[in-house]
């Protein structure tokens, strides 16, 4: 090593010691940022600029303005995949969590002892992968020898076509409720043991009943963890997946289909690259706009007073 | 009286209510697990029976045999564990910068951090696998491993699990002459592997079960992971249900385990988000 590299060495390592702690972070903190940019903020700018264009994935792009929006606005597959996707999210609402509420309310009480038994038995669908749960239940759902349908033959009752178009959707919910009942009892399982206690015995000094204290202490206390709760289940219920693709293949007839499984269809299957990032980007908003009501109407924004 | 004879009635009720709820989930889990063991025209047949008349092991010889099951199996094993291990040395490494450094823009660049959860997967499906293509990345586990590596939720949990790590520990080091990352890892790292346990549960759980990402990034079959190949098998023609149902089964398996393993850190892991908020 020649003298002058063992001086720049030593000024190297003089700089390196004097400012490690100040540079040290950034590298900690730079693959993180690193990935971010090149695996989501380029591809959501790309996705924006494709979705001006028409693009069958490889050959020239063609400009098309916001002809790919205007066109899904009047395209009757997209606006039936909107249309299932909300009834899935309203659907999510209406069955998972009133019906996980009720069940955290029940383990919570002082009227269950064995309360891990259901609180881990409930659980346990969230295990599955989507695709695992869906493949159960193939075999309740399925027209022919569905379990369901061979018990309502032996009640008498006339079979049902669960995957046939009137009825595949209350499948797919039903396969949603199962894997995510469970979690969401966990959750509001946690935001009712965080209720401080003293708050029930206050109350109960002044005589309030079993339902005054839940209207007035229980509701109003499990609104962070509700708002939790339902941004989770609206951001995941516009994004379902293989659940419709699995149990009918999004049909029959697109009855089932979501915006997601459009997109997959028109992105991956017909090669329209275009069409497809511009369906993306429609989800966003309305998964942003969601988001943003949701936090607006739970208070999120107001100033604590 | 009447008071306890009422607690009574609201108990069974409820009690009742538990049970019921609780049976109709076991269910669809009970009666796949005894399809695996009836043949394909048991299964057609009318008359439910929950315990096979013939039960035999068919379908698990015809799931390692006709779908190497065993292969699909050890790449999901593979790219799980690949994926929590980079994950969770990114993670606490990050998180540990966060929480034990003040630096010119900490709190933009946390802000940023917590935007980035926002991005919905479907928006930058496309364009992202465009992005892999030209990478060279599609067809390889590097394309299914690399674009959600450094997943912020995983930043976010170590920061603060990292936050309590005393600060004295770490200046005494300091003084010892030991270099930062040295004190990332033989001090910190260690002080927080209970977090650490969580977010590999958390982690491993995600990558086992993903579907969509690896669905598209997977063309060649040897490669592919349980979820994708399970979802393939469904598709076909004509269904062997018991085999599809005896793959489900045995996919489901591992996280199972884990889980009966590692109860706490799952609990835990899958509520930390709620108790955050």
């Amino acid at each position: 090593m020649s003298s002058a590299s063992i001086v720049e060495d030593r000024g190297l390592r003089a700089w390196w010691s004097r400012s490690e702690r100040k540079v040290v972070p950034y590298v900690f903190i730079s693959p993180f940022y690193l990935l971010f940019i090149v695996f989501s903020v380029g591809p959501l700018v790309y996705a924006l600029y494709l979705s001006l264009h028409r693009w069958p994935g490889s050959g020239p792009m063609r400009h098309v303005g916001l002809g790919n929006y205007t066109y899904l606005a009047s395209d009757p597959v997209f606006l039936k995949s909107l249309w299932n996707t909300v009834y899935y999210a309203v659907g999510a609402f209406l069955f998972i969590l009133p019906l996980a509420l009720v069940l955290a309310l029940l383990i919570n009480s002082t009227l269950i002892r064995i309360k891990s038994l259901f609180r881990i038995g409930y659980f346990l669908p969230i295990l599955t992968s989507t695709v695992a749960a869906t493949i159960m239940f193939l075999l309740i759902f399925n027209n022919e020898f569905g379990l369901i349908n061979q018990g309502l033959a032996s009640l008498g009752i006339p079979a049902l076509k669960w995957l046939d178009e009137e009825l595949v959707k209350i499948s797919v919910l039903a396969v949603v409720t199962w894997r995510y009942t469970g979690i969401n009892v966990l959750y509001f399982l946690t935001g009712l043991q965080s209720i401080p206690p003293e708050l029930y015995e206050a109350a109960q000094v002044d005589g309030a009943g079993t339902w005054a204290q839940f209207r007035y202490i229980t509701l109003p206390q499990l609104r962070p963890i509700a708002l939790f709760v339902g941004v989770v289940t609206m951001i995941g219920s516009f994004q379902l997946f293989a659940e419709p693709m699995l149990l009918a293949n999004g049909g029959p007839n697109d009855a089932s289909l979501t915006i997601a499984n459009y997109l997959y269809r028109m992105g991956f299957t017909n090669a329209k690259l275009g069409y497809g990032s511009a369906i993306g980007w429609v989800l966003a908003l309305i998964i942003f706009g969601l988001s943003f009501i949701q936090l607006y109407l739970f208070g999120a924004f107001r100033k604590e007073d | 009286m009447d008071d306890t004879l009422s607690r009574r009635a609201q108990r069974t009720i409820a009690y009742g209510f538990l049970f019921f709820i609780l049976i109709s989930m076991a269910t669809p889990f009970v009666w796949m697990i005894s399809n695996t063991f009836k043949e394909q025209s048991q299964i057609f047949e009318r008359q439910p029976t929950l315990i096979p008349e013939e039960p035999h092991l068919r379908n698990y010889v015809s799931l390692f045999v006709d779908f190497d099951f065993h292969k699909h199996f050890l790449n999901s094993a593979f790219i799980a564990v690949v994926h929590t291990f980079s994950h969770l040395f990114l993670a606490s490494l990050a998180g540990f910068a966060f929480a034990k450094y003040n630096f010119p823009l900490k709190n933009f660049l946390f802000l940023v951090l917590l935007g980035s959860m926002m991005v919905p997967l479907y928006t930058i499906f496309i364009p992202l696998f465009v992005l892999v293509i030209r990478l060279g990345l599609v067809n390889s586990y590097a394309g299914v491993i690399i674009p959600g590596v450094a997943a912020a939720f995983g930043i976010f949990f170590m920061k603060q699990s990292m936050e309590a790590v005393p600060g004295e520990l770490l200046d005494s080091a300091r003084i010892d002459g030991a270099s930062e990352f040295r004190i990332y890892w033989q001090i910190a790292l260690p002080l927080v592997r209970p977090a650490l346990a969580v977010l590999a549960v958390l982690a491993f759980m995600g990558s086992w079960n993903d579907f969509v990402w690896p669905l598209v990034v997977l063309r060649s079959r040897e490669l592919q992971t349980l979820p994708v190949v399970m979802a393939g098998m469904v598709s076909l023609y004509r269904m062997e249900y018991g085999v599809v149902m005896a793959a489900s089964l045995l996919s489901t398996l591992p996280i199972l385990l884990l889980f009966l393993a590692l109860q706490k850190q799952f609990v835990q892991g899958l509520t930390v988000g709620a108790v955050k908020s």
